[in-house]
């Protein structure tokens, strides 16, 4: 299944019989411990000796699970919506899609923003990635690339280079990351560098803090860290039970955690250094497609083909609203918050892209535009645009005015219209 | 029977994960929703999505046309 071909996590001696061999991280009786294979099965006869079977350890898990709901459930005084009626509604919001970008050949699967606040880059089908300046709406760089399923983009938050994914066509499960130069002549597609390398298509990928490292989900169920210089692996992440289909970095400078989420129907937590899973949430009803945390770092979003987008607070351990309505059928594929924390924007299947007010539950407004699917929304790092990409293989670029000077500009604009016109006849006359 | 050792090794390590996720400490969910409403609000007012910005200070408004008629 899924990452049996991918256990081994460090390399070293075993801290059962001193021998050096891959090794596997390992919980005995809550101290973390790393054992070569061997000892890992002579672990689990002695087990066996002790009187522990198969089913009895199955049942001590039910019951822990049992315990664990109890704990969540003692501490749920009130619902986030009730806390959230003393908030103000949001004023009607004029969010609109301002700017379309056409380019792609092919289905758009990917995009992620600059931290420059200008500048996207795209991956499409069509094998290619695209560097657009959302400005002016031009072509920075188009970059083809020999396999056609290129997943995922991501920029680096330092020096510019871009990252892009190789799917699962072919022999590349690999993530290649590209420095990006102002040179157009340059041949950017021989500078790729292959970085991480999983057993399965590589679902996601990010940037750490340092952009030293790069961090990558999988459809081998597993996620990991890596060093970006020398393509080593630095920690990997055990304990999905299908794909990995997505992952979030926790937004502090100081932070040492990400959430992924995946097949599994399952949104773990991770502490990046020791590679332990901290928390493990499960109440989706079908695949996550998408996980993104909330501003502040103490909670996250998922969004799922269940229909629904879930938010759920790192401190309390548990869902805290569920953000979903009758008419809403189609799976949501990928979401992002705004600066604010107070929206949250997910595209559906069904073309649209819901806003939803975070903490009274509701949903604020609704985007069309797209003719297909839309496979990923990102807010600009300043907060100010919504980038979406579809498989309609364009981008749009949303953002709100405020009404008052709506009118006003389009009232100016209506001036020079009539003045140019009337400029265009007095030449023609002449 | 290796298949079963690693079952068993399977659910011993499920066994002492979720030992470590009932161990972990919690908050009052009214504390938590209170303290996510309270970064909401000292947040809104920057936030260009909520609360619009002139378009005048909005980097991705069309560019006036002055400058093509004259």
């Amino acid at each position: 299944m899924c990452d049996q071909t991918f256990m081994a996590a460090t390399f070293g001696p075993c801290d059962s019989c001193s021998k050096p061999s891959p090794l596997m991280n390992i919980y005995i009786k809550n101290e973390a411990t790393n054992y070569c294979s061997l000892c890992v099965e002579m672990m689990a006869c002695q087990g066996l000796q002790k009187g522990e079977t198969l089913e009895s350890l199955k049942r001590e898990s039910e019951t822990l699970k049992k315990k664990l709901e109890e704990e969540r459930n003692k501490l749920n005084d009130v619902e986030l919506h009730q806390v959230a009626e003393k908030v103000e509604v949001l004023s009607a919001l004029s969010i609109k899609t301002r700017r379309v970008l056409k380019g792609h050949g092919n289905k758009v699967l990917c995009m992620d923003w600059c931290k420059d606040k200008r500048r996207m880059v795209s991956s499409s089908q069509d094998g290619k990635v695209i560097v657009w300046d959302a400005f002016t709406l031009n072509k920075e760089h188009g970059v083809p690339l020999p396999c056609t399923w290129v997943l995922a983009c991501a920029y680096a938050p330092l020096r510019s280079l871009c990252l892009i994914m190789n799917g699962y066509l072919g022999l590349d499960n690999k993530c290649s990351v590209i420095p990006l130069s102002l040179d157009k002549n340059e041949n950017l597609a021989a500078k790729k560098k292959s970085v991480a390398m999983h057993t399965n298509y590589v679902s996601g990928c990010s940037f750490t803090n340092s952009d030293m490292q790069l961090l990558t989900s999988s459809g081998d169920g597993t996620c990991a860290l890596w060093d970006v210089e020398s393509g080593q692996l630095l920690q990997s992440f055990h304990g999905h039970t299908a794909d990995v289909l997505s992952l979030d970095l926790a937004p502090s400078e100081t932070g040492n955690t990400f959430v992924s989420g995946g097949c599994d129907m399952k949104a773990n937590v991770w502490d990046m250094r020791s590679g332990q899973n901290i928390q493990s949430f499960e109440s989706h009803e079908s695949d996550i497609n998408c996980v993104k945390y909330y501003p502040s770092g103490d909670a996250f979003a998922s969004a799922s083909d269940d229909a629904t987008c879930r938010f759920y607070d790192l401190r309390a351990d548990r869902e805290v609203a569920v953000y979903q309505k009758d008419s809403i059928i189609f799976g949501a594929s990928t979401c992002d918050f705004s600066l604010s924390g107070r929206l949250l924007f997910a595209g559906y299947n069904d073309y649209t892209i819901n806003v939803w007010d975070v903490l009274k539950g509701t949903r604020a407004t609704i985007l069309f535009g797209h003719e297909n699917r839309v496979s990923r929304v990102r807010v600009s790092p300043d907060g100010t645009a919504l980038g979406s990409a579809s498989w309609d293989s364009t981008l749009r670029v949303s953002w709100s005015f405020s009404t008052g000077s709506n009118y006003i500009f389009r009232f100016i604009k209506l001036l020079f219209w009539v003045n140019s016109r009337l400029v265009l006849e007095f030449t023609v006359a002449f | 029977m290796s298949n079963n050792m690693a079952k068993i090794a399977d659910a011993r390590k499920t066994v002492e994960q979720l030992k470590l996720e009932v161990n972990i400490e919690r908050m009052m969910v009214s504390k938590a929703a209170a303290e996510l409403m309270a970064y909401c609000e000292a947040h809104a007012k920057e936030d260009p999505l909520v609360t619009p910005v002139p378009s005048s200070e909005n980097p991705f408004r069309e560019k006036k046309l002055f400058c093509e008629i004259l």
